[in-house]
């Protein structure tokens, strides 16, 4: 029910934003090229409002603002369907060329490129990326009365026999948290398809489970997990990082560590249209590279527990390829690719 | 500090006159929220966070928290109390926890009584949410206990017992219950498969993705539906406007709401602790109850108040029961919640296990500030019942594009796609013919509610099992809820095999 009532959340602020788009939407694409951006700029979060991408792209545009880094009003606008699907469909198709209409992403752009159920034949490489701005790493836990302290027992105890474990995650399979979940396992040389992943309607419910005893690991995101780990609830026996963390984090071992290579990051980032010229671009890395370095981003950073991470257009679009080869390996591992 | 302690420097916290006006305003917008149709809690909740975020700007960082909370908690549960109002007036759900409203509160208002359905409603309301929170004060804990003890397997078997009670909304025949159930099972199919990722019915087409909205189907069925009827059968030509009658329950009808009021907060508030439920829920299975439970099954959905303050008692407990499971482990039991959580987390406030030990005063604030909350909805809610209730007094020349362009706009504001306004106006055409041939629409929405839940849940805990059926009767509670809902099915066919007369035999 979770993800059906989420859509709700968009509705006050579309209507709001509809009135305000309206006015600034209707000559989309046609800006000249000289005086960028000559108009209000659009920044839109394919998802219901409250989610994570619709509080970057809130964020986004609030320091931006704020700041005087843009001059031009900036609006978020929700887009929600399809797990940000609908939204690419429409905007890979009809604003190719509109400069003034940007958004917010992160992995599921690419898993839902590659996957076989619910494709959408739109990838970032419709896209131009502008610039990574936040990451966060996947997190294999148990709950804190779990047998297991260390991601290696669990791992020869799931390879003895994938039937004794279940994991759990907030996400359908073939999407974000099944493969976090799943990671580690195909890294071990253990048949992905043979772990049992059994999905719940968002993060919280998934963590229900696995206080409650109906799921013996989650796969989730490191910063969800942090107030359960703080409260002494949950383990977590590993993180997809390439490096320890600091800060709260820092007893938390790597998977890598374990010998498993399992990297993955969860990355944030903003995009444009495909075609963009390049002062457009060069607007664009100017301002974004000035708000990672402000003290107003860093402050917004930290209000909302987001690790910064910035990479600029090109580093973004190479590291995006590298991101979605080891993400087609896995959903071929597991039968799910496209 | 014992708990008491705790609530009075709740109080003391929720009593500074700053805090009563946040209380005031939350509920005021939130009202106002409830009342719109189309803008449910959520959407008021997350419009107002930013606003907030301004208002409180000033503050420190704890007290500028628990404003906050205060003020977005306000129209959470103010939006519960207007909810009912357009459902009973208008037949146009409003959100999804006020369509089973919509069965007895519309045909109420057609017979004059608009005042008196409105006013229970406040009054259960206001009740469901005291007994709620008190729930909430004395049993947060061991309930969340018990809440996150629920699995796939006691959740599918709770569904299965709504779905066996489904015969409650039956109007004349069972089987035309029954089919339309099946259809909005069958409906529910259609969109991304949730447990194994596959698309089902939605032949490449990315707005199928997601499914159908709940809340297009229904605002099409109930709320178009009615007006193409009136339109075609020429209802408006009569001239005979619907007078709004006394606006005060009489006391036949306190007496006859008292019983479903107290059950329906019990039951709202019990069902609202357990994740994933939630209000809708809550009031399709009060309003079932009481048709069961009544002496008189036969006047509900032609305008009983029992009908009307069941539901609206449990949606609105079920809200201070969801309450739990956020304050205690930061899990948000529904999309209103979630949007709450968020909030909390803007202001650096993580609710979780360690909520009431790092920051007692934002989590009993918060709770002290929904007592006095509710006062407040209740002193407001009164008088405007007067007010609301003469909407239906406008002529149906201007009521009926009303509808019509709330319904769309309430729609359009949500998805965003035209899609939703062709299922809106196809749903309507749908309601109307199925209502014309007496196929009851609420079994339809209850499947379309129930499925997914039923299907999920049941393959979750099948996947955690190996695929062992038996998983279902060796787990205590869940066992419970399937031998009720044999019962449930078998008792009344008992009762006509030895030739008594019950509803369920009606047909035939």
């Amino acid at each position: 029910m979770n993800t059906r009532h989420r859509k709700w959340s968009s509705f006050a602020l579309a209507a709001l934003s509809a009135v305000v788009l309206t006015a600034c939407s209707s000559g989309g694409g046609s800006g000249s090229s000289d005086n960028y951006p000559s108009k209000p700029i659009v920044v839109v979060a394919p998802s219901g409002a409250g989610g994570g991408w619709d509080k970057t792209a809130r964020s986004l545009t609030k320091v931006l603002g704020e700041s005087k880094l843009v001059e031009k009003t900036m609006t978020v606008e929700n887009k929600p369907g399809g797990g940000g699907a609908v939204f690419m469909a429409e905007y890979a198709t009809q604003d190719t060329k509109n400069p003034y209409r940007l958004f917010v992403s992160s992995p599921p752009i690419l898993i839902n490129n590659l996957k076989k159920e619910g494709n959408t034949p739109y990838g970032y490489k419709d896209t131009t990326p502008l610039a990574q701005l936040t990451k966060d790493f996947g997190a294999i836990v148990v709950s804190v009365d779990s047998k297991y302290s260390d991601i290696q027992s669990l791992m020869a105890d799931l390879k003895a026999d994938p039937t004794k474990i279940t994991f759990a995650g907030g996400s359908a399979p073939g999407s974000m948290d099944h493969l976090i979940s799943v990671l580690p396992a195909f890294k071990a040389g253990i048949d992905p398809k043979s772990v049992k992943y059994v999905s719940y309607d968002g993060g919280g419910e998934a963590i229900a489970a696995l206080l409650g005893g109906n799921a013996d690991v989650i796969g989730t995101d490191i910063s969800s997990a942090s107030e359960y780990l703080k409260a002494g609830k949950v383990k977590v026996l590993g993180i997809t990082a390439s490096e320890r963390l600091g800060g709260d984090f820092k007893d938390i071992p790597t998977i890598k560590e374990s010998g498993i290579d399992a990297e993955f990051t969860i990355w944030r980032g903003v995009f444009g249209p495909k075609e963009m010229k390049d002062n457009e671009k060069a607007y664009w890395a100017e301002k974004l590279k000035a708000l990672n370095e402000s003290e107003a981003w860093k402050k917004e950073l930290a209000a909302n527990s987001w690790e910064p991470e910035f990479k600029g257009s090109e580093d973004f679009s190479k590291f995006l390829g590298e991101q979605e080869v080891l993400i087609k390996e896995m959903l071929t591992a597991l039968g799910m690719a496209k | 500090m014992d708990v008491l302690q705790f609530l009075a420097d709740g109080f003391v916290s929720a009593l500074q006159w700053k805090n009563l006006l946040f209380a005031f305003v939350g509920v005021l917008i939130g009202t106002a929220v409830g009342v719109l149709p189309g803008i449910g809690p959520m959407s008021g909740v997350a419009l107002l966070i930013p606003v907030t975020a301004t208002l409180t700007s000033g503050q420190d960082p704890d007290s500028a928290a628990t404003s906050a909370i205060i003020l977005l908690a306000g129209v959470y549960y103010g939006a519960m109390y207007g909810g009912s109002t357009t459902s009973i007036l208008l037949n146009t759900p409003g959100e999804s926890s006020s369509v089973v409203t919509t069965l007895d509160g519309y045909q109420m208002a057609r017979q004059g009584r608009a005042g008196s359905a409105l006013s229970i409603a406040a009054i259960g309301s206001f009740i469901a949410g005291i007994v709620s929170l008190i729930g909430l004060v004395l049993l947060a804990q061991p309930l969340s206990e018990i809440a996150i003890r629920f699995g796939p397997a006691e959740y599918f078997s709770l569904m299965l017992l709504g779905l066996a009670a489904v015969s409650g909304l039956a109007s004349k025949s069972m089987t035309k219950a029954l089919i339309m159930t099946v259809v909005g099972l069958l409906i529910a199919t259609i969109g991304m498969d949730n447990v194994s990722g596959v698309a089902r019915f939605t032949y490449d087409i990315p707005v199928l993705y997601t499914g159908l909205e709940f809340l297009t189907v229904a605002v099409g069925l109930f709320a178009l539906g009615e007006v193409f009827k009136t339109i075609l059968h020429r209802d408006y030509m009569n001239g005979e406007v619907v007078k709004v009658g006394r606006v005060r329950p009489t006391r036949q009808d306190l007496k006859d709401s008292a019983g479903p009021i107290a059950r329906g907060s019990l039951l709202g508030f019990f069902i609202g602790v357990l994740p994933g439920a939630g209000a809708t829920l809550a009031s399709f299975f009060s309003y079932i109850m009481e048709k069961k439970l009544s002496r008189h099954p036969e006047k509900f959905g032609k305008g009983a108040i029992e009908g009307v303050a069941a539901p609206e008692s449990a949606n609105n407990a079920s809200s201070g029961g969801a309450m739990i499971p956020l304050l205690t482990l930061g899990i948000p039991g529904s999309g209103t919640t979630a949007i709450l959580m968020g909030a909390l987390i803007m202001y650096n406030v993580q609710p979780g296990p360690l909520l009431f030990e790092d920051n007692p005063e934002i989590a009993w604030g918060l709770i002290a500030s929904m007592f006095i909350g509710n006062l407040m909805l209740l002193i407001l809610n009164m008088p405007l019942v007067k007010v609301f209730a003469k909407i239906i007094e406008t002529p149906p020349k201007y009521l009926l594009p009303i509808i019509v362009a709330i319904s769309v706009f309430g729609v359009y504001a949500v998805q965003y796609t035209t899609f939703d306004l062709l299922l809106l106006i196809g749903c309507g055409i749908a309601g109307y013919f199925l209502v014309q041939n007496d196929y009851p629409l609420a079994p339809l929405v209850l499947g379309l509610v129930l499925g997914p839940m039923i299907e999920n849940n049941m393959r979750r805990a099948l996947t955690g099992s190996n695929g062992d059926f038996s998983i279902f009767l060796t787990k205590p509670i869940s066992l419970a809820f399937l031998l009720i809902a044999v019962l449930w099915l078998i008792v009344p066919l008992l009762l006509k095999l030895r030739g008594k007369k019950v509803l369920i035999s009606e047909e035939g």
